[in-house]
């Protein structure tokens, strides 16, 4: 009994761990347009919409995730191996891994915006002070927590895989679960702030972007806290809960019928979220209604 | 011949010619694994003279199933972000190495209960990654942004029967993830999973014979290294799988409806040949040259 009440523990811990990082993550890439939505940033000076939004997406979410998390995990582990204790060995481990992804930042916003150059599109030094700072601080939250929780699966639930691999696979898993959540918020909701709510954005609004705020120009420290509430926390939902239902069914059902326990729960788990899923899809189409008339809109 | 005169880039048209000469390729590099295989007995004694071609053509029949499983995943790319095209706002690699990874980790915590409790591990392990990120994309969609789902590929969802023209907004191709794309996106993680994780197996099983006679160490020290470079190449083969089918589908689908799904077969030939040539440099690496 007492092993599976100590493996709920750090189930339930490594999932409120995932929901941090999950939240960090997407507001981190959201401050650095580091998702999909990166394309109308970039788009918008070649409209003529110059703006002051930071833009650093030279690699998707993922593999960029998958770096930081598995050098955080890599460096944790090197120190850990150099009998240093765990907990300053992870903090030094993400340390290291964020001033990668500061320089990170910080080459591919001069990077990217340098090459629009030809559009009038200036690069402004104080963007890169204020922002880069900011989008580290968040990146350190997320690269922490998803090694936090690498470590405790390895060393306390005892996961095969060394911890850096492990960070390399949360690390993809992280921010291919951010993005996903994530994107569609920054892109839509608050990019195009200014386009109707509660429908897509017309193809020909393309690169129209909201470049002003209440006082002045908008900048991405603005766009990171209006994601955050919405964006961020379903992202953080959205990791937390592929963390702690793998790791949840692993742990209480693996033993049940040589494997097969955990199989039909996480089967069952599926079926669950289909439901769910179809839920939401039929609650959408009653309470909002089509945008035209069926007969209209199939000619 | 001008440009315009030029036939248009047919991405869906198969080309006898080099299906052929994939296939064939793919038997060439199958048969070097079994002219290699025997030799693994330097190291291994005990095992099969086949034994390291199973193992490759295991790697092989993995690599087909993340290839073939990516076409299942409903990704939107950056349209799907603004709202103007249907299916997940990321990359097609992305999510699909993102879902399989997620089931790699599990069937490579299964390992020991068999190969095929830690494949089905592995890809009910995808499939659930895939189930919750499909139904948070429509959460989002649906109460963050007020935007119903809606195809832009069929006038009906071809499982529920819900009509979808009358659903998409303005200007745009569709939003949002239709049922069709939400099972979709739960078969392709089952599948990327489970081919993830058959991959480590096949690979595991192959070290754990040959690297203890190899390294001069004992088996329970083979360990560490064994797990290690088996996990590495499953992620990397599920890379170079998922990348190669995003670019069959040219980086977006709505899922097993969207007319590029028929373009699987092509994608099937590219993965056995990727897969059996990185999988044979993974099979050489204990093989005594």
């Amino acid at each position: 009994m007492e092993p599976i009440v100590f493996g709920i523990g750090i189930t339930a811990l490594t999932g409120a761990l995932a929901t941090v990082a999950g939240s960090a993550e997407d507001t981190e890439s959201n401050i650095g347009s580091q998702g999909d939505p990166n394309s109308q940033v970039q788009l918008a000076p070649q409209m003529g919409f110059l703006h002051r939004i930071f833009n650093k997406a030279v690699a998707g979410e993922p593999p960029a995730y998958g770096l930081w998390c598995c050098l955080g995990a890599g460096l944790a582990w090197a120190f850990m191996a150099m009998q240093i204790n765990p907990v300053l060995a992870i903090v030094l481990g993400c340390v290291l891994a964020t001033f990668v992804q500061g320089v990170y930042a910080t080459t591919a916003y001069v990077g990217r915006t340098a090459s629009l150059a030809k559009f009038g599109q200036p690069v402004y030094v104080d963007i890169l002070k204020s922002m880069t700072s900011v989008a580290m601080a968040h990146a350190f939250i997320a690269i922490f927590c998803t090694v936090t929780l690498c470590h405790l699966i390895n060393a306390a639930l005892g996961h095969p895989f060394p911890l850096p691999l492990l960070g390399l696979i949360w690390g993809i898993a992280l921010g291919a679960a951010g993005s996903a959540t994530g994107n569609p918020y920054y892109g839509k909701e608050r990019q195009y702030q200014n386009q109707k709510f509660g429908a897509g954005v017309p193809i020909s609004a393309s690169g129209n972007i909201v470049r002003f705020a209440e006082a002045g120009e908008r900048n991405s420290i603005d766009n990171g806290f209006f994601t955050h509430k919405i964006g961020g926390s379903a992202s953080g939902i959205c990791f937390g809960l592929i963390v702690f239902l793998e790791l949840w069914r692993t742990v209480l059902f693996e033993q049940v019928s040589a494997g097969w326990g955990a199989i039909i729960v996480g089967i069952l788990m599926i079926l669950v979220f289909t439901v769910i899923d179809r839920y939401i899809e039929v609650w959408a189409r009653k309470n909002y209604g089509p945008y035209s008339e069926p007969k209209e809109a199939s000619s | 011949m001008s440009a315009v005169a030029a036939k248009p880039a047919a991405g869906g048209a198969m080309n006898p010619t080099a299906m052929a000469v994939g296939v064939v390729m793919v038997l060439i590099l199958l048969g070097i694994g079994y002219v290699v295989s025997p030799m693994v007995l330097t190291y291994a004694p005990t095992v099969s003279p086949t034994f390291a071609l199973m193992a490759l053509i295991g790697v092989v029949i993995g690599g087909v199933l993340i290839g073939f499983g990516t076409h299942f995943v409903p990704v939107g790319g950056a349209p799907a972000a603004m709202g103007q095209a249907p299916g997940i706002a990321t990359g097609v690699a992305m999510l699909a190495a993102g879902a399989g990874l997620a089931g790699l980790f599990g069937g490579a915590w299964a390992a020991e209960q068999g190969l095929v409790v830690a494949v089905v591990t592995g890809g009910i392990g995808g499939g659930l990654m895939m189930a919750i990120t499909c139904m948070m994309v429509n959460f989002v969609y649906v109460f963050g942004m007020g935007i119903p789902s809606a195809s832009g590929k069929v006038a009906n969802d071809p499982i529920t029967g819900d009509s979808q023209a009358e659903y998409k907004s303005q200007g745009t191709e569709g939003h949002g993830l239709p049922f069709v794309s939400f099972v979709g996106g739960v078969i392709g993680g089952l599948l990327g999973g489970a081919g993830g994780t058959l991959i480590y197996i096949e690979l595991l099983s192959l070290y754990e014979e040959t690297l203890p006679g190899m390294m001069q160490i004992t088996s329970a020290q083979v360990m560490p290294i064994a797990v290690s470079a088996a996990g590495m190449f499953a992620v990397g083969l599920f890379l170079v799988n998922a990348v190669l089918t995003a670019y069959n589908i040219t980086g977006t689908i709505e899922g097993p409806h969207d007319p590029k799904f028929k373009r699987w077969p092509r994608a099937i030939v590219a993965s056995a040949v990727a897969s059996a040539l990185c999988g044979l440099v993974a099979v050489l690496i204990v093989v005594p040259l």
